[in-house]
């Protein structure tokens, strides 16, 4: 049925799917009245602050708590031996491995948590902390992850001594975690030993920090009473909290609440479970009071949730047209001394097997190895899946390479190696369907939109002149949406999501989910999908996440699983209530079902256009006349098991000059194109792609989490660290493309990493790119102006 | 620790306070005003999370100790709002998706609160150059910048340019 | 982290004045700005303390010093000292091989080695410092320890030093420290040569 203006008009007003609707959470956040985890008092509320270690390696000859006793206002301090009894001074990590609480004798890493000190004022709390005296006996630290596995190396972990697996299999030296592989290793080096042409580079993807603005902390309550533990804490995955909290404490499940308003970003930081939480918990279980616990921001950057630290050695084969034959990537990762990686349990390299990226790669073989430094636990997926910004960047990386190495256009090569169109749905040669993609349009558009070509004309002439003008692509392809619950659990529990949708009497609606946003304005877009389905005006749509008492089970929002898998269900949740709703109004206009269209936000019986009932009508009719053999009411729960992941795509462009002088950056132009899928809301996606560009652009020209010989962490304030201001932060350009995901109810793939995933390799390729004519293959992040200087001097170019 | 009184005007209203000399301005306004709108996101006055409005001046109260405000004239986020109406910056922040996590909102609305006072016509580089005391990691700033001409247009358009409390 | 440094000071007095008094430890101590003897524990163990002033902050680190050698053959010493400051959130060491040479004109130098280790949140935030810091402290101490020999001797050279040993700080200035590195960069900007003093 063609729609009239006037059900268009009907449609407009629901402000559903597609329209750029205004955030329904910035009332609050711009008036002051968000509620982050800081802001939250509860009556006799005490406050927690961590004695932490200053050495990497050292074993705890004694803790003297008595000075910080007699501090008046301080109520207790709670060192490793006070957390034995309960058996909490060990907790369970998200990647297989015991992470200590407070350390139990010996500390791994720099500022690991060695006791709390509970007191009645925050700045009571800190001065206690002065006063803990802690003797250490220090210990040879070992920072670099390649000196890991030598024979004479110190044992980081005595914990597992004569353990020969934490988890992944075989362990090779007291320092390794895994070995990881996937692909036909035989057929690879087959291919290797016989190609015209090989490529071989060792590339990093240092170690980084998410770094969000507030920084993590909770708020613990258990009331000795009815035995309730509530917990307010910034978390993006409130249920899978939970649930380790009543495995490590034994309270049954349905007595823990964990609560998460507002979260001020996570970016990753903001998924794992950390000691400082669990020291609170503890303190309040034992005191019988609400217990406060807020990091510092040199303890968020210090100790929770760092990415990458992937040393990668990255191998092509192709023939001497650039066709890619075979790949080969091997990996030392650099695990800080517990395994706490976030990962699912059959995939602890994460989803690194995307490495193939948007390219035809016959036959490939990858390999991680993890092992353990004095370097602290937590590997997050830092505004990706897991492992999969590692990935992209290497194969966007190698692929320059391989055009350099061949004399080869870098987006002509591109162009000989994509996965067409009519491949799809494509089966990599590392095990992943992807499920659509359409690379070569996408590609050509950006090259059209910057004038590519006349791009290289200005390069050459510059070169001629002895400028540095680089031009970076990247056509990633990305991995999100973990994941289908037959390939993907963490701790057992599937990866699936959920929603559950109360339509009112009166025509409203609330929502609940078991996603968690961080700013990425689900109360907004969620509410524009139900919109949709249902007919009911999004401003008339509640939704609400974070209360693991209110919301149905789900994994939180991460790796950009909330449009994948959280919308899924929102939808499907939806369809159920529409399919009720279809039976009563067939049952109110006297019709069968099959004899009923839904318009915008009726059903009307077919070729009778006056015949309708608006979903308010049902709505009500739910409550007071169902069809005989019905349940009242207008609800359903969905729980969406993905039956695959879903693969957003991208083609960006950047174009940078280098001063000769300084050594200094400048972005003169980036244009990003992506393609998510089915779009919801254009304003927000903008918004998520501004903000993952700018996170790429801090990990490829200034962040860094370094450290000494000695396992010292060189810089763990925002004075080091780099966190773009406006000025650094270049002008971002826009685009997309529209390729649906079909096995997604709504099309839709999910697009806040993407940015971040595909434009680090983006500006890196254009950094090398203005040097590549002086023979550079490659340099590794950050490309800070000091770094590049140097490596301006060693070439001989520095003016 | 002996406490000292303190008196200032925070968003209009005259306010007194019993402080230990070393406390920071931002623990005061948030603990004991309850004004939880400013935030708190690094120790080293960086992030400018904190940034409120003294005495005419934009300052991160994460710098100050709450007995440096004796007298002053102090403006949150939670002043901005003059008779019920939101000030321009703030629609501005909203229509132009100039937030995403709103952390750092308070303190990056009485930025440009007191950089519009200071330049009411800002070009691009001057609100970038006039921002770079206060970080954001979701937005990228593209929006915010949008943001800030938008409502410079406004307030030069009706002559809206003062909170409630100013 | 970790700072070595090898560096020669002319000393305008004889190898054999200069080697007698690097073998008194506690004066040679003494010679480390701000750092103090305060008790000696057996023939090579030493307890002291440096207290380090930045701006109107006094923090004092507690240690101890090993004589890890004596060799009057070469005139060299190997002291070895450690401490950690009283909150426990750093600590140093510091491994000095410090030997007498004498020199064509009758006179001697200084030769001192030093391996200098940092941890914790010295580590954290001074580190980007610590080499130019190093410098700056090894040149203190060949300063101090030139003015100690020369005023063992007679005549108004000896005098002059003596009231140059009288008032030397009684503690390292971390402000004048990082002034002084400042002016030698600004210096080197200019192509100036740092001040020896």
């Amino acid at each position: 049925m063609a729609a009239t203006a006037e059900s268009l008009e009907r449609k407009e007003k629901l402000q559903g799917i597609g329209c750029s609707r205004k955030r329904k959470e910035d009332p609050r956040f711009i008036q002051g009245k968000g509620i982050y985890v800081d802001d939250v008092k509860l009556p006799g509320m005490v406050y927690g602050a961590l004695v932490r270690s200053p050495h990497a390696h050292a074993r705890i000859k004694s803790i003297n708590k008595e000075k910080a006793l007699a501090l008046p206002g301080v109520i207790t301090v709670l060192t490793a031996d006070d957390l034995k009894p309960l058996n909490l001074h060990w907790m369970p990590t998200l990647g297989s491995d015991v992470q200590a609480v407070l350390a139990d004798e010996k500390v791994g890493f720099q500022l690991q948590e060695v006791a709390m000190v509970i007191a009645e004022e925050r700045y009571i709390a800190a001065d206690g902390v002065d006063l803990v005296e802690v003797e250490y006996e220090e210990l040879p630290a070992i920072t670099d992850p390649h000196k890991s596995m030598d024979p004479d190396a110190p044992i980081i972990r005595e914990d597992l001594v004569g353990k020969d697996e934490v988890g992944h299999g075989k362990r090779l030296h007291d320092n390794h975690i895994f070995t990881w592989e996937a692909g036909d290793k035989d057929s690879t080096d087959a291919v290797f030993d016989k190609a015209e042409v090989t490529i071989k580079e060792e590339i990093l993807n240092p170690r980084v920090h998410p770094c969000p603005i507030e920084t993590c902390g909770c708020v613990a309550s258990f009331d000795k009473i009815n035995g309730h533990l509530t917990v307010h804490m910034t978390t993006q995955n409130s249920h899978l909290v939970r649930t380790v909290l009543a495995m490590l404490s034994g309270i049954p499940e349905s007595k823990i609440r964990v609560i998460t308003n507002d979260i001020g970003g996570g970016f990753g930081n903001k998924v794992p479970i950390y000691p400082g939480y669990v020291v609170a918990i503890v303190a309040s279980i034992v005191l019988g009071r609400p217990v406060k616990w807020i990091e510092s921001r040199i303890e968020n950057l210090s100790t929770t949730g760092f990415a990458r630290d992937y040393h990668g050695t990255a191998e092509l084969a192709a023939d001497k047209e650039g066709h890619i034959q075979a790949l080969r990537f091997n990996v030392l990762a650099d695990h800080g001394a517990f395994n706490a990686h976030v990962s699912a349990t059959k995939w602890p390299a994460g989803l690194f097997s995307i490495c193939t990226g948007s390219y035809d790669i016959p036959t490939a073989y990858v390999k991680v190895d993890a092992v353990f430094t004095n370097k602290a636990p937590g590997g997050v997926a830092y505004r990706c899946s897991l492992r999969v910004t590692e990935a992209v960047y290497l194969i966007e990386r190698m692929i320059d390479i391989l055009a350099q190495k061949l004399n080869i256009d870098k987006a002509e090569i591109r162009r000989r190696n994509f996965i067409q169109a009519d491949q799809f749905p494509y089966n990599t040669s590392l095990g992943w369907t992807l499920d659509s993609g359409n690379y070569g349009p996408a590609l050509d558009k950006v090259l059209k939109a910057v004038d590519y070509e006349g791009l290289r004309k200005e390069q050459a002439e510059k070169r001629a002149k002895g400028e540095l003008m680089g031009i970076g692509i990247s056509t990633f392809t990305e991995i999100v949406g973990a994941g289908p619950t037959k390939a993907c659990d963490i701790l057992g529990i599937g990866l699936f999501d959920s929603c559950e949708i109360r339509v009112n009497p009166t025509g409203s609606a609330i929502a609940r989910m078991g996603t968690q946003s961080q700013g990425q304005g689900h109360e907004t877009t969620y509410a524009q999908i139900i919109a949709t389905e249902l007919g009911i005006p999004s401003d008339e749509i509640q939704v609400e996440e974070g209360d693991t008492d209110k919301a149905p089970y789900g994994a939180g929002t991460w790796g950009s699983r909330t449009t994948p898998v959280g919308a899924a269900a929102v939808t499907k949740a939806a369809r159920k209530i529409r399919d009720k709703a279809r039976k009563i109004a067939a049952h109110l206009l006297e019709v069968s079902e099959d004899d009923l269209e839904w318009d915008v936000d009726q059903f009307r019986v077919k070729g009778v256009p006056d015949q309708v009932k608006t979903m308010k009508e049902i709505a009500m009719a739910a409550y007071s006349n169902v069809p005989e053999g019905m349940e009242n009411g207008l609800e359903a729960v969905d729980y969406y098991d993905p039956p695959n992941f879903t693969f957003p795509f991208g083609a960006y462009v950047c174009v940078i000059d280098i001063d000769p002088q300084t050594g200094e950056i400048k972005v003169r132009r980036f244009y990003a194109l992506d393609d998510c899928g089915t779009r919801i809301n254009d304003m927000i996606i903008e918004g998520q792609i501004h903000g993952g560009l700018t996170e790429a652009f801090a990990v490829s020209m200034g962040q860094l989490i370094d450290f000494d010989e000695e396992g010292n962490l060189l810089g763990n304030s925002l004075m080091d660290y780099f966190v773009p201001t406006a000025v650094e932060t270049p002008h971002w350009e826009t685009d997309y493309t529209v390729t649906p995901s079909p096995h997604h109810p709504l099309g839709a793939k999910g697009v806040a990493e993407s940015p971040h995933v595909g434009g680090i390799p983006c500006f890196s390729n254009a950094v090398i790119d203005a040097l590549s004519h002086l023979g550079v293959t490659h340099v590794d992040m950050p490309h800070t102006a000091a770094r590049i200087w140097k490596k301006l001097h060693e070439l001989g170019v520095a003016k | 620790m002996s406490k000292t009184q303190v008196n200032f005007i925070l968003n209009g209203q005259p306010v007194e306070v019993l402080v230990e000399p070393r406390e920071l301005l931002i623990h005061v306004l948030r603990e004991q005003l309850l004004q939880t709108g400013s935030h708190i996101g690094c120790e080293t006055s960086h992030c400018g999370a904190c940034t409120v409005d003294f005495n005419g001046e934009s300052v991160k109260s994460c710098t100050l100790f709450a007995v440096q405000a004796q007298d002053a004239k102090v403006i949150t986020v939670e002043g901005l709002v003059s008779n019920g109406e939101l000030h321009p910056l703030q629609q501005a922040f909203m229509d132009e998706h100039g937030l995403q996590c709103g952390y750092c909102t308070p303190g990056m609305l009485m930025r440009s609160y007191r950089l519009l006072q200071e330049n009411p016509d800002p070009t691009e580089a001057e609100i970038r150059q006039g921002i770079s005391g206060n970080l954001c990691r979701c937005t990228g700033y593209q929006n915010i910048i949008k943001s800030i001409q938008k409502a410079a247009a406004v307030i030069n358009e009706s002559g809206h340019d003062e909170a409630k409390s100013a | 982290m970790k700072v070595k440094l090898e560096k020669t000071y002319p000393v305008a007095a004889s190898a054999d004045a200069a080697w007698k008094f690097l073998q008194d430890i506690k004066s040679v101590a003494s010679c480390m700005p701000g750092a103090e003897i305060t008790e000696q524990s057996d023939e090579t163990h030493f307890k002291g303390m440096v207290k380090i002033k930045i701006g109107p902050a006094v923090a004092s680190f507690k240690g101890e010093i090993e004589v890890q050698g004596i060799d009057a053959e070469k005139r060299e010493l190997i002291l070895l000292g450690k401490g950690a400051d009283s909150k426990g959130s750093s600590s140093a060491s510091m491994l000095l091989t410090a030997s007498i040479r004498e020199t064509e004109n009758g006179q001697c130098e200084l030769i001192g080695r030093s391996e200098v280790t940092v941890n914790g949140k010295m580590a954290n935030f001074g580190g980007r410092m610590m080499d130019a810091i190093s410098e700056r402290i090894l040149q203190q101490f060949a300063d101090n320890f030139a003015n100690n020999v020369i005023a063992m001797g007679e005549g108004s050279d000896a005098e002059a030093a003596a009231v140059k040993v009288a008032e030397a700080p009684k503690e390292l200035n971390g402000i004048a420290i990082i002034w002084q590195l400042v002016t030698d960069f600004m210096n080197k900007l200019f192509g100036r040569e740092p001040k020896s003093s």
